[in-house]
């Protein structure tokens, strides 16, 4: 604290005013929005947290559930794990509706986990997707081929000299049998699995299965073969492949799921049980996605989520928006790609493929928004085995939006709470200020020129420090006024009290004096004489200012012509000071005021006796009266030399003397304390005037000026 | 620095009983021996009274024929004044002078008031002192004489008789305290002649600085404007003095 005061007065804010200080100061409520924006990503944490945990107790519940299942997962034919991870298992996707096989794959939901991508020769390949809905697989073949050859309509499939491209599709039957079938068109359309049977006498036909069709479309890059055939004629093993031909003929280029050299089928269908989609509908939730995918991470089923009630509503406003980009700040990831989030959750479900159960949270669709998934593992019978993963999925807006209502309320209240304080630091500053400045300018007028003091200052009736401060200035004040009140009575006091033992000095020389003396005794009386007159001369100049206040205290104010006044007195001093001139400027009208003329006289005659005391002989002092409506000036200006630079306000102080005053006779025997430009300034302030000394331009000399009311 | 002494006794300075009799108040010792020694070289009896209790029960006894009094006596800051006015009831006529070391227009207008015949400060000489207290004793001694008119100067409505130090505005009497009367004198031998101040503090037997001196002759207007109440005789000259204009 000691340390931040010590800043406070020598840190980088020390030089500036109060005011501003108090304003940095209540900025530092700023740091309030700061600390809920902590509390609300604290508060935010603990919610997504407790949302991950509740997500994940749920995930284990339904996990746990299909422990030991192995029927309820996976259709009886499809018992996977026995031969271990194959690339060319095909997962169906268990779809809620049943596609349209028209060529076009949009409603197929498609999920990254279970297309089946092998590469082909040169740049083609084959996506494969899967899909089952009730008792039907699905497929769709998504090629990318540059050149797709038809067969000739007019020959037969089966002539190798004008067959173009050709899909085979291999099967286990329930009996362990081989099933192959051929798909072949000569144009875009329906196609029908075609099986080759062996007639009589080794000739061989192309029979169209009846329950297995399709239809083969052109595509952007290629074609699209969607297929459909019933679930029931596949046993554990399926697998596709193609015949890419240049042209009708040619040699062909096979890539696909099965053996190229006999057609059979090496990977693995696996298909959730039709009872699967049944038994996790009970776990159903609103928002929450649920996903079973078999221990390769092959999606088996997903339920998709049912709509949510009040979705996640964005504040929309200005405000909200900076609270977001200031919370956020990169905590939550950003939107993502349908691919990426897929991947996200791909990885998460192979982390609980290791046997525990696990939460991540990934980017959902909009900006902003989260998804928090948890995934566990389901056990064999026997606990040893991970036959499957359950994935729950849900968006994380619901806590999103409470905490962005929060935070909105919260920030709005912090930043009017902070404006509130700002404004009210910049008024009490304000204030305070107003009231040093004016307790400041109280006391620096309180001194008034001639040393008397107004203890009156401003802030004596309050109770605060500034109360106090003002308070202890007026008792200074008051000490420095009776000091002052002291001072200024001291050379009337003084002379009065020299002043009888003067008169008795006097007294006695007189008596001396008519006693019959001796000569040199004479000479001493005359001396002591002349002693003791240039006594009494001090003490009336000490009494003069006195007198003077006295004087102006019994004036009587009175209309007079101070034209008339200025050019008759003017007059009086060429007789006066024979040694000057003088040269005096006076309008023609009369110059009408109200006040007392001998003491504009009296003032007059300080000045002229300054300007005479500072001008060499035969200089000529001009002295100039000028008037408006409401005030005259008299100014006497004499050639000599300039004023002392501090002189300009002390020069009408009393007692103050600044010119060297050199020990003529004729100070001697006037002396006059420097009191004359004091009373020069009484008199005028009695007039309701001022009185100000100046230099003659180029220090030539010196020009006070007497400025009165004329009232 | 002057130890207060004890003298409660009435002291006399010289004894003879044809003398005119002049008392001094004054509560310096000092001071009062200086004046008794001053007034008796001149040929009067004096008898100094360091405060009001010895004066005033001295003065019941026999009044003297002037009375010179200082306003502080003592323990008495005013006691001057009282004693002044005490005084005044034994005496309608008795000259009384202040000579005081206070100097202020306050005072003045106060002794004065109280019908003091002259307000004097302690700067004036002992010559000047003398002066007055001579010119006083002659306006008694003329008040008692018929008028000798060749003493009187009419100046319009003035009527001044130098003799008797008394004037007169249309037939009605002004009184003014002896400085004032000179004052006055001296500004109507000449009429229309400016008396500077110099003049005029000569011709009142007086050391009065440039306010004294203005308050004087402010004394003196509104006294004859108490008479009369369109006076306007007295006409100051700026930077010069003060002239009779009749």
């Amino acid at each position: 604290m000691s340390r931040f005061i010590e800043l406070l007065k020598t840190g980088p804010i020390s030089g500036f005013r109060l005011r501003t200080k108090l304003l940095l100061l209540a900025l530092t409520t700023l740091a309030l929005p700061w600390a809920g924006c902590q509390y609300a990503r604290e508060m935010e944490s603990v919610l997504r947290e407790s949302e991950q945990q509740s997500l994940l107790a749920v995930t284990t519940t339904i996990a746990g559930s299909l422990k030991g299942r192995q029927e309820l997962l996976f259709r009886a034919d499809s018992l996977p794990g026995a031969e271990g991870n194959n690339s060319r298992d095909i997962t169906p996707v268990v779809l809620s509706g049943a596609p349209v096989i028209d060529g076009l794959t949009d409603e197929w939901d498609s999920d990254a986990r279970n297309v089946v991508r092998v590469a082909g020769p040169g740049s083609d390949s084959l996506q494969l997707l899967a899909a089952t809905h009730e008792r039907w697989l699905y497929l769709a073949l998504l090629v990318h081929d540059n050149r797709w050859v038809f067969d000739s309509s007019e020959m037969t499939p089966l002539d190798s000299e004008t067959i173009g491209d050709r899909v085979w599709l291999a099967f286990d039957d329930k009996r362990g049998g081989q099933q192959r079938l051929f798909f072949a068109s000569t144009g875009p359309g329906p196609v029908r699995g075609r099986r080759i049977e062996t007639l009589e006498y080794g000739r061989e036909s192309a029979v169209e299965e009846p329950r297995i069709g399709g239809v083969w479309q052109r595509s952007r890059d290629g074609w699209v073969l969607e297929i459909s055939l019933p679930l029931s004629m596949v046993g554990q093993h399926l697998g596709v492949l193609i015949d890419d031909r240049d042209r009708r003929g040619a040699p062909r280029a096979s890539y696909g799921t099965l053996e190229v050299s006999d057609l059979r089928a090496t990977g693995r269908l696996i298909a959730a049980s039709p009872d699967l989609n049944e038994h996790l509908r009970q776990f159903a939730q609103p928002g929450v996605e649920l996903t079973v995918a078999s221990d390769t991470g092959a999606v088996l089923t997903r339920l998709d989520a049912p709509a949510l009630p009040g979705d996640y509503t964005r504040m929309r406003g200005f405000l909200p928006r900076m609270y977001r980009l200031f919370l956020d700040g990169g905590a939550i990831p950003r939107s993502v790609s349908q691919a990426e989030r897929e991947r996200s959750a791909q990885e998460l479900t192979q982390r609980a493929a290791r046997g525990k159960p696990e939460t991540d949270l990934f980017a959902g669709r909009y900006e902003n928004s989260v998804i928090v998934a948890a995934a566990a593992p389901i056990f064999s019978a026997d606990g040893k085995r991970v036959i499957g993963v359950i994935q729950l999925a849900q968006t994380a807006d619901r806590w999103l939006t409470l905490r962005d209502r929060a935070l909105t309320r919260l920030l709005n209240l912090t930043l009017f709470v902070t404006l509130f304080a700002v404004g009210a630091a910049f008024w009490f500053a304000g204030r305070m200020t107003l009231r040093i400045s004016r307790l400041g300018a109280a006391s620096e007028t309180a001194l008034g020129r001639e040393g008397s003091v107004s203890r009156l200052l401003p802030e004596s009736e309050s109770r605060d420090e500034l109360g106090d401060l003002s308070r202890s200035f007026s008792s200074l004040l008051g000490r420095l006024d009776e000091y002052t009140g002291y001072l200024r009575t001291l050379a009337g006091k003084l002379a009065h009290e020299i002043r009888t033992p003067l008169t008795i000095v006097r007294s006695s020389l007189e008596n001396l004096e008519s006693e019959s003396t001796s000569d040199n005794a004479k000479v001493y009386i005359a001396r002591a004489r002349e002693g003791s007159e240039r006594l009494g001369a001090i003490l009336s100049a000490m009494g003069a200012a006195t007198k003077v206040e006295e004087a102006i205290a019994h004036s009587e104010r009175q209309r007079f012509d101070l034209g008339a006044l200025v050019r008759a007195t003017v007059a009086a001093y060429g007789t006066a000071f024979p040694n000057r001139r003088f040269a005096c400027e006076v309008p023609a009208d009369p110059v009408h005021m109200s006040g007392a003329p001998e003491l504009i006289v009296q003032m007059m005659d300080k000045l002229v006796d300054n300007a005479v005391d500072f001008s060499a002989d035969g200089a000529t002092i001009s002295i100039v009266l000028s008037a408006d409506e409401n005030q005259a000036e008299i100014s006497v200006a004499n050639p000599g030399p300039p004023l002392p630079p501090e002189a300009d306000t002390r020069l009408f102080e009393s007692l103050w003397q600044s010119r060297a005053e050199t020990d003529t006779p004729q100070v001697r025997l006037r002396p006059h304390f420097g009191l004359g430009l004091y009373i020069v300034r009484l008199i005028a302030e009695f007039h309701g005037g001022s009185a100000r000394a100046a230099n003659l331009p180029g220090d030539s000399g010196a020009i006070f000026s007497v400025r009165l009311t004329r009232w | 620095m002057w130890p207060p002494h004890t003298c409660r006794q009435e002291v006399a300075y010289t004894s003879s009983a044809m003398k005119k009799t002049i008392a001094i108040v004054e509560d310096e010792r000092a001071i009062r021996d200086n004046y008794a020694a001053a007034f008796a070289r001149e040929g009067y009896a004096v008898r100094g009274y360091p405060n009001r209790r010895d004066a005033m029960s001295a003065f019941a006894a026999r009044l003297p024929d002037l009375a010179v009094i200082d306003i502080s006596l003592e323990d008495e800051p005013e006691g001057g004044f009282e004693l002044c006015r005490e005084l005044r009831g034994l005496s309608a006529e008795l000259p009384i002078i202040f000579l005081t070391a206070r100097d202020s227009e306050l005072d003045a207008v106060s002794g004065l008031r109280l019908g003091a015949d002259d307000f004097l400060t302690k700067d004036l000489s002992l010559a000047h002192l003398i002066a007055r207290v001579n010119a006083l004793f002659r306006r008694v001694d003329a008040l008692r004489r018929p008028t000798e008119e060749k003493q009187v100067i009419r100046r319009g409505a003035l009527t001044l008789d130098s003799e008797r130090m008394s004037v007169e505005w249309n037939g009605q009497v002004v009184l003014l305290s002896l400085t004032e009367f000179w004052i006055v004198y001296a500004l109507t031998k000449h009429p229309g002649h400016v008396k500077n101040r110099q003049q005029l503090m000569d011709a009142a037997n007086v050391v009065l600085d440039d306010n004294t001196i203005t308050s004087h002759i402010k004394r003196i207007r509104r006294k004859f404007q108490v008479v009369d109440e369109k006076f306007d005789a007295v006409h100051t000259v700026y930077g010069m003095g003060y002239r009779w204009v009749e």
